[in-house]
């Protein structure tokens, strides 16, 4: 039992802005013969090597077959041409290597994490690239994934938390590509071909659709040898297009589902901006103020702190390739449901009203002390490199963020907050019996 | 690839995590302890300039009675409510303003604190963390809004979840004397009459220098780490720390059942035979067989389980084996598992235990072995890329009462498990008369009426 969980909410890849200090990270990137971006930082404290690669080929590419990105992304690496699965697993696991994949709205990404001894290393990196870049669609397999995805997709309809955010994105999203689950429903899981499969496979996972990044242990020159291997077999294909720019909303949109449970669970938010937005840092640091840094900010204080109305409550920035939502969130018993509801509108529109000196220099100096905290480890270090890479942000960005949030007045955060977010205009959602 | 899905058995945590680390490397270890009795553990980490600082009390759900379990959960989140040098709430301020994360959290065994922060705070969260161990003040009003935090906390993790629901019941059915069977939340009634002097009564027992490890992992150097641990924690008087009783667990003769009816669409099962931990074996190769054993069946995607009943049979979505080696109590060895679809949950039980029968009539081979060692050696490298797990490994050994070096001795205490020993402890264990089982079935109400409507709230 912890204190407070933060309840990252699945769907929206919180690896939310990144600071460092200026002891910089010396981060090196080039472009594969065949167009794939490489991101590498060499960090040799431990003897092994994390790699991610990442295509463009998340479930915004679903276009009516949701679930498609998800149901390829666990169908990547089951088979090869020269190995059953059976086979694969036991030489993961006799290498003591963690293969894993890994889907959201925007991406698709594949993991590698190995020991750099040479005996080791080599037949990881063999596995590994043959998995991602030569993987066979074996219809039973298929079948069973399938049937595996359907049991997770019933439950997911009695999960209130998961209807919840299933509801906030359609609400906020629509028709966009962003606005179904990642991984789709019963119905169109169902309906999904191998050939479907195979097509979105054939069309995403190209050179010139991924990044891959690598952290660890090794020289650059290693690593320019390893991310040419690694994408060797890929043909050079073609990046994604760009996504279509969500429409915000013209009104408040509200929803109640009805669900047999001692709590309410509660959505409320609305459009935000996407990555490498001018305006992300002074939002940022708001919501870090409002909901984003537990303890320290004023949605904890007011719910939970003054009122004991929840365990957990916060609030979120997700900004994807095009505008990502901001979300808040909590759970209290249904007869606390409206009262809770009220309390996080109040509190929003007193902060966009006018924030207090004290609070705000405060959660400045967090996010500048916490800066090296960010960086502590190489799978923080990757997990920034590979978002860095991806977004297509500038290499000193994490060097850059410290600098900017100490630069930002408290009106750049007001007038910032003001001209994205109307909350007359969000998008609630309840789940439960709120009473 | 498969996609990273919730393990069946999530309980573990922690526990779980460290055994499936191994060896050494402890050469950056340095253990003292104070005049007063408490363990001070420091390792060094000097990849980043940051630190961790953790406080294990030994105390957790074990340590409680019928009618008040869960009180140091509950303690725990008094922790942050003020001291005689705090407000309320101040303490987080602080470490928040520091730039640092903190937490905290409650086991079976212990409850501990935390604060990451950049080196240069290490002495600042080591002064507000020592003044909490004596100096905590609990006002009757914020006892009783945090008593309502902590409901809202019991209804989100099992009042509306079967599947915990299910685990809570479970445990209390496998174990019938023994404090294992609290819920560490402690059951709602508990929560909800508990009183404000409870809290401070159980303050002053555990909360004393002698029953607390500090660790401090991270870009630090020991002696300096142990000069200050000494300004701050060092002038604590022991207190005299309550002896428990034993409370072993009753011998288990003949299979026990329960079944649980819940807002779920597809049943769930938990099974569990009672098993001894390093700490309360007779012989402790006896543990190492079992884990062992755990990982053949459950370790990585070529063990057993997910190889032969979720892709050979396709009898199950998802399966799991889980044995917790380091519980300061007798402890459980647990099967769990979720049906394919449209399958039968009664069949699942049946190949689970087929299972179990085969690990009892044929030897495990070699690659099977090697498979685990390989793993976990690799995670032992792994996981030191976290100071944060570092530091909790050190902290949940010997706040158990297990040597600070469990884990120097690991890999080597695996590698010499026979195939013979895992046969002879699952024979020993894994028996149907020293087996409890626990089924989450679907209600039956109807929940096809979750239409979403919309309207105004």
């Amino acid at each position: 039992m912890v204190r407070f969980m933060f309840r990252f909410i699945a769907g929206l890849s919180l690896i939310l802005a990144s600071l460092q200090v200026s002891a910089a990270l010396d981060i090196q990137t080039w472009q594969t013969t065949k167009g794939a971006k490489v991101m590498f930082v060499h960090s040799p404290g431990l003897p092994m090597l994390d790699i991610e690669v990442v295509f463009d080929a998340g479930s915004a590419r679903d276009g009516d077959k949701w679930g498609l990105a998800s149901m390829t992304t666990a169908m990547v690496g089951t088979q090869t041409p020269e190995l059953n699965e059976q086979q694969i697993s036991q030489q993961t696991n006799a290498l003591g290597a963690r293969i894993s994949g890994n889907v959201g709205r925007d991406m698709a990404s594949f993991s590698l994490r190995t020991l750099t001894r040479e005996s080791i290393l080599q037949p990881a990196l063999k596995l590994f690239t043959e998995s991602l870049t030569q993987s066979v669609f074996n219809p039973q397999i298929f079948e069973r994934e399938r049937q595996r995805a359907l049991v997770g997709l019933q439950q997911q309809q009695v999960s209130p938390s998961q209807l919840a955010q299933n509801a906030f994105w359609k609400g906020v999203y629509d028709q966009h590509p962003y606005g179904h689950p990642v991984s789709g429903s019963v119905e169109t899981v169902k309906a999904l071909k191998l050939a479907d499969l195979k097509a979105f496979y054939q069309r995403y996972f190209v050179s010139a659709n991924a990044t891959v990044s690598i952290v660890g242990d090794l020289s650059r020159t290693q690593a320019q040898e390893i991310a040419e291997q690694l994408l060797a077999d890929l043909p050079k294909g073609s990046a994604a297009p760009a996504l279509p720019k969500p429409k915000g909303l013209s009104e408040a949109k509200q929803q109640i589902i009805d669900f047999e449970a001692s709590q309410t669970h509660f959505r409320m938010g609305q459009l935000g901006v996407e990555r490498g937005h001018p305006d992300y840092y002074a939002l940022f640091l708001g919501n870090h103020l409002l909901g984003g840094s537990g303890f320290g900010s004023l949605l904890m204080e007011e719910v939970r702190e003054k009122r004991g109305l929840v365990y957990g409550v916060g609030s979120g920035l997700a900004p994807l390739k095009v505008a990502g939502p901001w979300v808040s969130y909590l759970s209290t018993k249904n007869e606390s449901a409206k009262e809770a509801e009220k309390v996080v509108k109040d509190t929003l529109v007193a902060f966009m009203d006018s924030i207090d000196d004290q609070h705000f220099q405060a959660i400045k100096d967090n996010l500048i002390g916490g800066f090296p905290l960010r960086i502590d480890s190489n799978a923080k270090i990757i997990g920034y490199i590979s978002m860095i890479g991806f977004y297509g942000l500038p290499l000193d960005y994490l060097e850059q963020f410290p600098k900017i949030i100490e630069s930002l007045s408290k009106q750049d955060v007001l007038k910032a907050w003001n001209r994205h977010f109307h909350p007359e205009k969000m998008v609630t959602v309840m789940v439960g019996k709120p009473g | 690839m498969a996609i990273k899905m919730k393990k069946e058995i999530k309980k573990f945590g922690l526990i779980a995590l460290m055994l499936s680390l191994t060896t050494p490397v402890w050469a950056q270890l340095s253990d003292f302890t104070l005049d007063n009795g408490m363990r001070v553990l420091v390792k060094e980490d000097h990849r980043a300039p940051v630190v961790v600082q953790q406080v294990w009390y030994r105390v957790g759900s074990t340590y409680e009675q019928a009618g008040k379990t869960g009180l140091s959960h509950m303690l725990e989140h008094m922790m942050f409510k003020g001291t005689q040098n705090l407000a309320p709430g101040e303490f987080s301020k602080i470490v928040s303003q520091l730039g640092g994360q903190e937490n905290a959290f409650t086991s079976r065994n212990y409850t501990a604190y935390y604060q990451v922060v950049g080196k240069q705070n290490l002495e600042k969260v080591m002064q507000i963390e020592s003044d909490r161990m004596r100096n905590l003040v609990i006002e009757d009003a914020e006892f009783d809004k945090e008593r309502e935090v902590v409901t809202e906390e019991r209804r989100w993790r099992l009042e509306d979840q079967p599947r915990s629901k299910l685990n809570e019941q479970f445990n209390a059915t496998a174990f019938l004397n023994s404090p294992a069977r609290n819920p560490v939340i402690g059951w709602m009634t508990d929560i909800r009459h508990y009183k404000a002097q409870d809290l401070r009564d159980w303050y002053q027992k555990w909360y004393a220098p002698n029953n607390a490890t500090l660790v401090v992992v991270g870009d630090v150097q020991p002696k300096q780490v142990l000069a200050l641990a000494e300004k701050y924690y060092g002038h604590y008087q022991p207190e005299k720390i309550p002896q428990l009783k034993p409370q072993i667990e009753i011998e288990q003769e003949g299979l026990r059942r329960i079944e649980l009816k819940g807002n779920t669409q597809v049943p769930t099962l938990q099974m569990g035979f009672h098993a001894p931990s390093l700490l309360t074996a007779e012989d402790q190769r006896e543990v190492y067989a079992l884990s062992v054993l755990s990982s053949i069946l459950d370790g990585g995607e070529s063990s057993r389980l997910p190889q032969s009943l979720v892709r050979d049979q396709q009898i199950a979505a998802g399966v799991g084996a889980g044995y917790s080696a380091t519980d300061r109590l007798h402890t459980l060895f647990e099967l769990s598992g979720t049906p394919a679809n449209g399958g039968d949950v009664k069949e699942l039980e049946a190949a689970l235990l087929a299972e179990i029968e085969k690990l009892k009539t044929t030897l495990v081979t070699q690659d099977e072995l090697e498979r685990v060692w390989a793993m976990d050696e690799a995670d032992h490298v792994y996981y030191r890329d976290s100071i944060q797990a570092q530091a909790s490994i050190l902290g949940s050994l010997v706040s158990v009462g297990l040597p600070a070096d469990t884990l120097d001795n690991w890999i080597e205490n695996i590698r010499s498990v026979t195939p013979q020993e895992i046969q002879a402890v699952a024979k020993k264990y894994l028996t149907l008369d020293n087996l409890t089982i626990a089924t989450l079935y679907p209600d039956g109400k109807d929940h096809s009426n979750l239409k979403p409507y919309t309207g105004r709230l």
